[in-house]
């Protein structure tokens, strides 16, 4: 790994975050995530502002991992602000729902998600599903360069 | 008068139309005109000499004897017309003194007056008709070019113009704007092409009130095809204009309100499916965790109480599944095909028998195809077929049978089980949601499966219901239109 950030999880409930933390780390599929807690947060992390001022943002995640309900930003105006960004649209983003009834699945593909992903309740099923989301995105697929 | 006079004249009385006899003052015949012997039918010598009333005796007391008198006396000529009873006929009567005699002229006047009686009463039945239009609807006539020539009181009381004003004008003076250019071009089209027109039109009345009305316009026509004028026959329909607008509104708000719950029944969902799920992941996940990593530290209690929390948790899952489905449903189209029954059941049940241990016996006999949801369709089967495998399943044999039968427009499908059934007692409370006949330590369920299928099946415009015997299996039915 010549990168050391591979994925940036924006998830604001920690159980669930612990739970993706652990599903990745477990099969020793990904190493070095950030994790941040709500949309506001992550864009200052991505484009090097706030509390990351002077951040080298020329270091970006392999894959950002964006869960939709979050408090103050919601999932799809972090999505937007990151697809609209020439810095930044380029990263695989994977967005995670608790639901599949969620309307919003739809506009997640409009405004250029590359993966919608509903987390199962059973463990066993979310734990293969975090696992193959990680294999595939950092192993399997191949990004521009 | 010389002799060739005399021949012409007596020419004439004997070729003239009308008959003509000379009474002398003792009322005898003097002369008689040859009509006038055809009318009598008598030959001119019974006639000569004998008196006027001996020869008709039914003008006594009539007209004619009292017209004729008044002549003789008063020497003076009189004209009228008299109906003669015994001949049937209608005379036109002239009587004039001649000298001390009385010429007295009769014309055949019938064809006439039955002309003139028939046309008296068909001006009557006109008038009649125009009376009864008049009476009951309103009423406005124009010539070609549509100005208004005649407009009834109906007319002049819906529209609040007197006669006066009405008359002279076109029908602009009502229009309310309401209906476009092309509106009234179509309309002038047709009638000025010698077409009827009908429709519902907004006029305006003087006051600025606006009244509808349902409107004939029937063209008459010339001899050459060409309307003469117009007949324009309406009748006030503002009330039920405004009934059907009050309806329209009625039916849009409810149509609001019915989109209104169903996107709060769609937000509710989600909010169910979203935030239920999300502390149930947890509990799920951390129990697992816990077996996982810490399993060997506990006690067999320990151990049990874990197990139990994660059954119940994968227990909530389901209910949050069913009633997701449940509610989804409510909004849901219908999507209608021939649904191949005999061929989806075959599918059902192998899928089922598939992840039970104890497999039942399943009979399919005869499964007529519907047109209805396949989809939908599928899950009232597998909701039926799975409870009849889970009620069946504490029996040594467990058998099912599935049959159709039609019955009335409607085909009746219905699965029957031998196992455990229930009490016909609580039969109301089978296809509530929620409502369980059995508890959970006797059979597991979330008391969804019933509801879904009757949700389904209403939809469709059938039926559910069931029978049975406590002990001795159950029979559950379900119909749809055919």
């Amino acid at each position: 790994m010549n990168q050391e950030l591979e994925i940036l999880l924006i998830e604001d409930n920690p159980h669930d975050a612990e739970l993706v933390i652990r599903a990745l780390k477990k099969n020793h599929v990904v190493n070095h995530i950030v994790h941040l807690t709500d949309g506001v947060i992550a864009l200052d992390f991505l484009f090097g502002r706030g509390k990351y001022e002077g951040r080298k943002t020329n270091i970006k995640p392999r894959l950002i991992l964006l869960d939709l309900k979050m408090p103050k930003m919601n999932g799809l105006e972090v999505l937007q602000a990151i697809k609209d960004n020439d810095l930044t649209k380029q990263i695989p983003v994977v967005v995670l729902t608790s639901s599949k009834e969620n309307p919003d699945i739809e506009q997640s593909y409009l405004l250029g998600a590359n993966s919608f992903i509903v987390k199962p309740v059973d463990y066993d099923s979310f734990r293969q599903v975090i696992t193959d989301l990680g294999m595939y995105w950092l192993v399997v697929n191949h990004p521009p360069h | 008068m010389n002799a060739t006079e005399v021949n012409v004249f007596n020419a004439v009385l004997k070729s003239m139309r009308d008959s003509l006899i000379s009474l002398d003052k003792d009322w005898r015949y003097v002369f008689v005109n040859d009509k006038a012997v055809r009318m009598m039918g008598k030959s001119r010598e019974e006639l000569i000499g004998k008196t006027f009333w001996e020869l008709f005796p039914d003008t006594i007391g009539t007209v004619i004897e009292s017209e004729i008198r008044r002549s003789m006396a008063a020497r003076e000529k009189t004209s009228f017309e008299a109906y003669y009873k015994p001949y049937d006929l209608w005379l036109s009567i002239n009587v004039f003194p001649y000298e001390d005699e009385l010429l007295v002229y009769f014309t055949n006047i019938t064809r006439f007056k039955r002309a003139e009686e028939s046309l008296h009463s068909l001006l009557k039945e006109v008038s009649d008709y125009k009376h009864a239009l008049d009476e009951s609807s309103i009423v406005a006539i124009t010539d070609a070019t549509g100005i208004i020539t005649h407009a009834n009181d109906n007319f002049c009381k819906i529209s609040k113009y007197t006669r006066e004003e009405l008359v002279g004008k076109d029908h602009r003076l009502i229009n309310s704007g309401y209906h476009g250019k092309e509106f009234f071009h179509e309309l002038w089209y047709t009638i000025s092409n010698g077409h009827v027109w009908r429709g519902e039109l907004k006029n305006r009345a003087r006051d600025g009130s606006a009244y509808w009305v349902d409107t004939t316009i029937v063209p008459f026509l010339d001899e050459a095809g060409k309307p003469y004028q117009y007949v324009a026959i309406r009748s006030d329909i503002t009330r039920r204009k405004q009934a059907e607008g009050e309806l329209l509104e009625l039916n849009r708000d409810l149509e609001r309100r019915v989109k209104d719950r169903t996107e709060e029944l769609e937000a509710f969902s989600y909010s169910i499916s979203h935030d239920l799920r999300a502390p149930l992941r947890a509990i799920n996940s951390y129990a697992k965790i816990i077996e996982e990593d810490y399993s060997n530290t506990f006690d067999n209690e320990g151990n049990r109480l874990l197990g139990i929390v994660q059954e119940n948790a994968r227990k909530m899952g389901t209910l949050i599944d069913d009633l997701l489905a449940f509610s989804r449903l409510g909004g849901k189209e219908l999507r209608k095909s021939e649904v191949d029954m005999m061929a989806l059941t075959e599918q059902v049940c192998s899928e089922l028998v598939k992840t039970v241990v104890k497999k039942p016996a399943i009979e399919i006999r005869h499964m007529l195809p519907v047109k209805a949801d396949k989809t939908l369709m599928g899950q009232v089967l597998v909701n039926l077929i799975s409870n009849a495998i889970k009620y069946s399943g504490k029996k040594e044999n467990p058998q099912i049978v599935i049959n159709s039968e039609r019955s009335n427009h409607y085909i009746i499908y219905s699965v029957e089980d031998n196992g455990t059934g229930f009490n016909m007692e609580y039969a109301s409370k089978l296809f509530g949601v929620f409502q369980r006949l059995h508890s959970e330590m006797e059979f597991e369920g979330t008391g969804v499966g019933l509801a879904i299928v009757k949700r389904i099946v209403y939809k469709h415009g059938g039926s559910v219901w069931a029978e049975s015997e406590e002990g001795n299996g159950a029979k559950f039915y379900f119909s749809l239109p055919e």
